[in-house]
């Protein structure tokens, strides 16, 4: 049983330094590289720039739901007054403090906006009674006029809660833990309604015909699948480069585990809602959207994500064994990951491809691309900041636990 | 003892302070393992219960009788004693049914779902929201039952071989209701009993006839408070947690198809199956708060079922509330931008049409109401909390009245149309189904231990004597362990000190 006594963590390594100076370099480099390798790839091929808006609006949506499932994250810390996750918290705070740079990178999909959306299509609207009487909702200003105010939202919110944390390390004050936890309750309000209508806008309007209720919810169950996978790899990384060593015990790596096995579940629960009710009503308006799923080799990246995302990291990490391992673990969060990308490449790409599965070089460079410079600006927000909240009142309790 | 319960009676003490370096206690008072045995075992060893227990009692069974009268009524007339017509098919047996169903949630998820996440608060309420789950999954088994027409063959709902070669339609969500809600009502049970043994031994041991020894004795299964046996009543109980987390969300999800897998505008939406569960949750914790408020104070319990107590429940009202509203919210939406005109048709019938009204209670008691939980103050005040808990299942009434009649009454063609009202048969047979749920929830104050005793004297300071580096599930509670050796914060006193060590330099 490893247990950490509170004053260890006084000895530890806590800060990225020079790892952080390099990660943020490299990762930048190849970044920055492999989006301009993959642009000029594109203008020089055949219909290479409209996938490479199709896939860079895949790679955006993916990453981004990483930092809003960090968000998520750390709100939820607050509100439940958890304190079993004070020790890994700092990190999700500085992964959700990343949402400025997708304000950066939605930029390229304002360029893209008439290839994505047929509903920018003012000549394919005019004969559309459809997407006629959406319009009020569906037109290119009014669209900007939302996404401004869904970073605006996401900033603001992660922004203050870090400054908060990162105050508190310095002046060690509880009262600053009480205005996180205030400013936590409105902001998952606010939180949900934007994470729900920025998934009709930028996935769902993909397919301006079709309509689906729960369609914000499963985004939001990706999002949360999706970060925390990648904050028990972002654990293990940071314990295998010598920091956090002792701050990070295997129970917080068990809590990981099962917190990330209860969101595989739960995004199995919406999957199917939104699949069983759409099946059963058979309505044609509806079950188009899944016929485009399941047309030709789609029907296997369909069975894919139900065996991929679901049944088998459901089998996988049913058990105590390997969310007590930190490898083991850590690889299925590294297969979940990947589901997760799978899983947003198949909300994006039928709409595009019927009948096809397009993959293509441009798909692996846009993921490098915002991947890399999303590792970047993680590391640079990172850099000369702890990683943990080292005077966060309610530590002693996280670094003490214990899953009996 | 007498005068040491009327001594707690008047002290309501108030441990809803939010101190983040500090775990609030859950048991306040000067309470000890003795004295909350003796608080919880002492409602059901009064050798007969308070005259306000007769008089409820008999108010209790009165309705229940109502209920009865009404449901023979009803057999051996027709189903035509009820509103029913065409087209509204299903009136309010069905949205009772719903509406009990959905009360029945509270329960597992506290003792099931809190469990998990280490909410050590629910061992002061799970014993009693459990047992509402059961009589509340009682109350939401009659209506469909009656609701057949036939009632001497409801045992047709089960799939079971036999001569006739007749089987119930496999892909119908009427038949996954019966297999949904029988489960939960199986584990519901199962759950609450395997929680009880433990405290069903201790009044066993205290008691004084030889009646009650053989009947508590009987259900306590032989239990001797081993070692042996709390561990294999713990992974028990650990095990059927789990078990029962996804049905917590099963069972509304399955009542929620009953109408979503249709074509009907207003039943056919995909968010439905979280929306139901959400909604039965916000209903099953207000129907908690409303019993729990008076029945505290009654037996003298408001130092173990604390304000803090009351107040993380008003706070999971508030949440679940705020996520009904937000479905209302998307439905509205997605009705519009779907540009169908039957969908918009739908929502905006709900808002102006005929069932406006029904539709504007519902809004006001389920998006409004639980709004007021945002404030300390009301969270604290109890009548009030009591009053809106009301209003929420209320609120929660109408909306299943709103969803089941104002869709039925005006679909896709309007010589289809028509308008619903209750008959006095519907009006007594749903007062009275409240009659069956009062008679068993007195019974059980007076029969069965209203509080996890055994559970509650795990999250009280006496069970953590602090030595040594083992600590139970998540166990915490009112100062950090340990926190007060030395050395525990190195050679700082306390976290909220200026660090002692060297801070490392700033990278630039």
């Amino acid at each position: 049983m490893h247990l950490t006594h509170p004053s260890q963590i006084f000895e530890e390594r806590t800060r990225l330094d020079r790892l952080g100076r390099i990660a943020a370099r490299w990762s930048g480099i190849v970044g920055l590289a492999s989006l301009g390798l993959t642009i000029v790839w594109s203008l020089y091929s055949a219909g290479g720039l409209d996938h490479f808006y199709h896939s860079y609006l895949t790679s955006f949506c993916y990453f981004l739901s990483l930092s809003l499932g960090a968000l998520f994250f750390v709100m939820l810390q607050h509100l439940t007054r958890a304190a079993w996750s004070v020790a890994v918290r700092r990190i999700a705070e500085i992964v959700a403090a990343s949402v400025p740079l997708f304000a950066i990178l939605f930029i390229p999909i304002l360029f893209g906006l008439t290839t994505l959306y047929h509903w920018t299509d003012g000549e394919a609207a005019a004969h559309d009674p459809l997407l006629q009487s959406k319009s009020p909702y569906l037109n290119s200003a009014f669209f900007l006029v939302r996404c401004v105010f869904y970073f605006a939202c996401w900033w603001i919110l992660s922004r203050y809660l870090f400054a908060r944390s990162l105050q508190q390390d310095k002046s060690g004050d509880p009262s600053l833990t009480l205005k996180m936890e205030k400013v936590s309750a409105p902001g998952m309000i606010l939180f949900a309604l934007t994470l729900t209508f920025a998934a009709f806008d930028w996935l769902m309007s993909l397919d301006a015909h079709w309509y689906s209720t729960i369609y914000g919810v499963y985004y939001f169950a990706g999002s949360a699948v999706g970060f925390l996978a990648l904050l028990t790899i972002l654990c293990f990384l940071l314990q295998r480069s010598g920091r956090l060593t002792n701050v990070i015990t295997i129970e917080h790596y068990h809590d990981l585990g099962k917190l990330l096995f209860a969101f595989i579940f739960f995004w199995a629960y919406i999957a199917f809602s939104q699949y069983l009710l759409i099946w059963y009503a058979n309505i044609p308006e509806e079950t188009a959207w899944y016929l485009k799923r399941q047309e030709g080799p789609w029907l296997w990246i369909s069975l894919l994500l139900l065996f991929g995302h679901f049944i088998i990291p459901f089998l996988g990490l049913l058990s105590r064994y390997p969310k007590r391992r930190k490898t083991i673990l850590a690889g299925w969060a590294a297969w979940m990951l990947i589901m997760h990308w799978i899983d947003l490449y198949w909300l994006v790409m039928p709409e595009f491809s019927r009948g096809r599965i397009p993959f293509h070089v441009i798909d692996l460079g846009c993921l490098l691309g915002i991947g890399g410079l999303f590792l970047a600006t993680i590391a640079y927000i990172a850099r000369g900041r702890s990683l943990a909240p080292l005077r966060d009142p309610r530590l002693g309790d996280s670094l003490t636990f214990e899953n009996a | 003892m007498s005068t040491a319960v009327t001594d707690m009676v008047v002290r309501e003490i108030d441990n809803t302070q939010n101190d983040p370096a500090k775990r609030a206690p859950l048991v306040v008072g000067d309470h000890d393992f003795t004295s909350v045995t003796e608080t919880v075992c002492s409602i059901t060893e009064q050798p007969r219960p308070p005259r306000a227990w007769y008089i409820a009692f008999g108010f209790s069974v009165s309705l229940l009788g109502v209920m009865g009268l009404m449901i023979a009524y009803l057999i051996f007339t027709g189903v035509g004693v009820w509103g029913l017509n065409h087209p509204v098919n299903w009136g309010w047996a069905i949205i009772n049914f719903v509406f009990w169903v959905g009360i029945g949630h509270a329960g597992t998820l506290i003792s099931a779902i809190l469990f998990l996440f280490r909410q050590q608060w629910r061992t002061g309420i799970n014993r009693f929201a459990e047992a509402m789950t059961i009589f509340a999954v009682m109350c939401a088994g009659i209506f469909p039952g009656i609701h057949v027409g036939r009632v001497w063959v409801a045992y047709w709902l089960f799939p079971y071989p036999n001569q006739m070669a007749m089987w119930p339609n496999f892909r119908s969500p009427l038949l996954w209701d019966v297999f949904a809600v029988s489960t939960y009502a199986t584990v519901s049970l199962l759950f609450w009993y395997v929680g009880m043994i433990p405290d069903l031994a201790t009044l066993r041991d205290r008691a004084k006839t030889r009646t009650r020894q053989i009947i508590y004795g009987l259900f306590a299964l032989g239990w001797r408070g081993s070692h042996r046996h709390w561990h294999r009543h713990e992974i028990a109980y650990l095990l059927l947690a789990a078990l029962a987390t996804p049905l917590v969300l099963s069972v509304h999800s399955v009542v929620s198809f009953d109408f979503a897998v249709s074509q009907l505008p207003g039943w056919h939406t995909t968010i439905f199956p979280p929306y139901f569960v959400a909604g039965a949750v916000f209903s099953g914790f207000a129907m908690v708060l409303t019993m729990i408020i008076p029945a505290r104070q009654y037996f003298g319990l408001n130092q173990i079922i604390t304000k803090r107590h009351i107040d993380n429940m008003c706070k999971i009202i508030l949440v679940t509330g705020s996520i009904v509203g937000y479905s209302y919210a998307i439905e509205f939406f997605i009705a519009w931008y779907s540009g169908n005109p039957y969908e918009s048709f739908a929502f905006i019938n709900r808002a102006f049409g005929p069932y406006a009204w029904a539709y504007w209670i519902m809004v006001t008691c389920n998006v409004v109401v639980p709004q007021f939980f945002w404030f300390k103050s009301i969270r604290g005040n109890l009548l009030i909390v009591f009053i809106l808990s009301i209003l929420v299942n209320v609120g929660m009434w109408f909306e299943r009245f709103v969803i089941v009649v104002s869709s039925l009454s005006r679909d896709f063609l309007p010589s289809n149309w028509g308008y619903y009202s209750p008959t006095f048969v519907d009006v007594l047979t749903f007062i009275g189904s409240f009659g069956l749920f009062f008679t068993m929830f007195l019974l059980f104050c007076r029969y069965l231990p209203m509080v996890a005793m055994a559970e509650v004297k795990t999250v009280m300071p006496q069970a953590h004597l602090e030595h040594g580096h083992h600590r139970g599930v998540g166990d915490y509670h009112g100062d950090i362990p340990h926190a007060h050796e030395p050395g525990y914060w190195g050679n700082q006193t306390s976290l909220t000190e200026s660090p002692t060590h060297p801070v490392e330099p700033e990278v630039s």
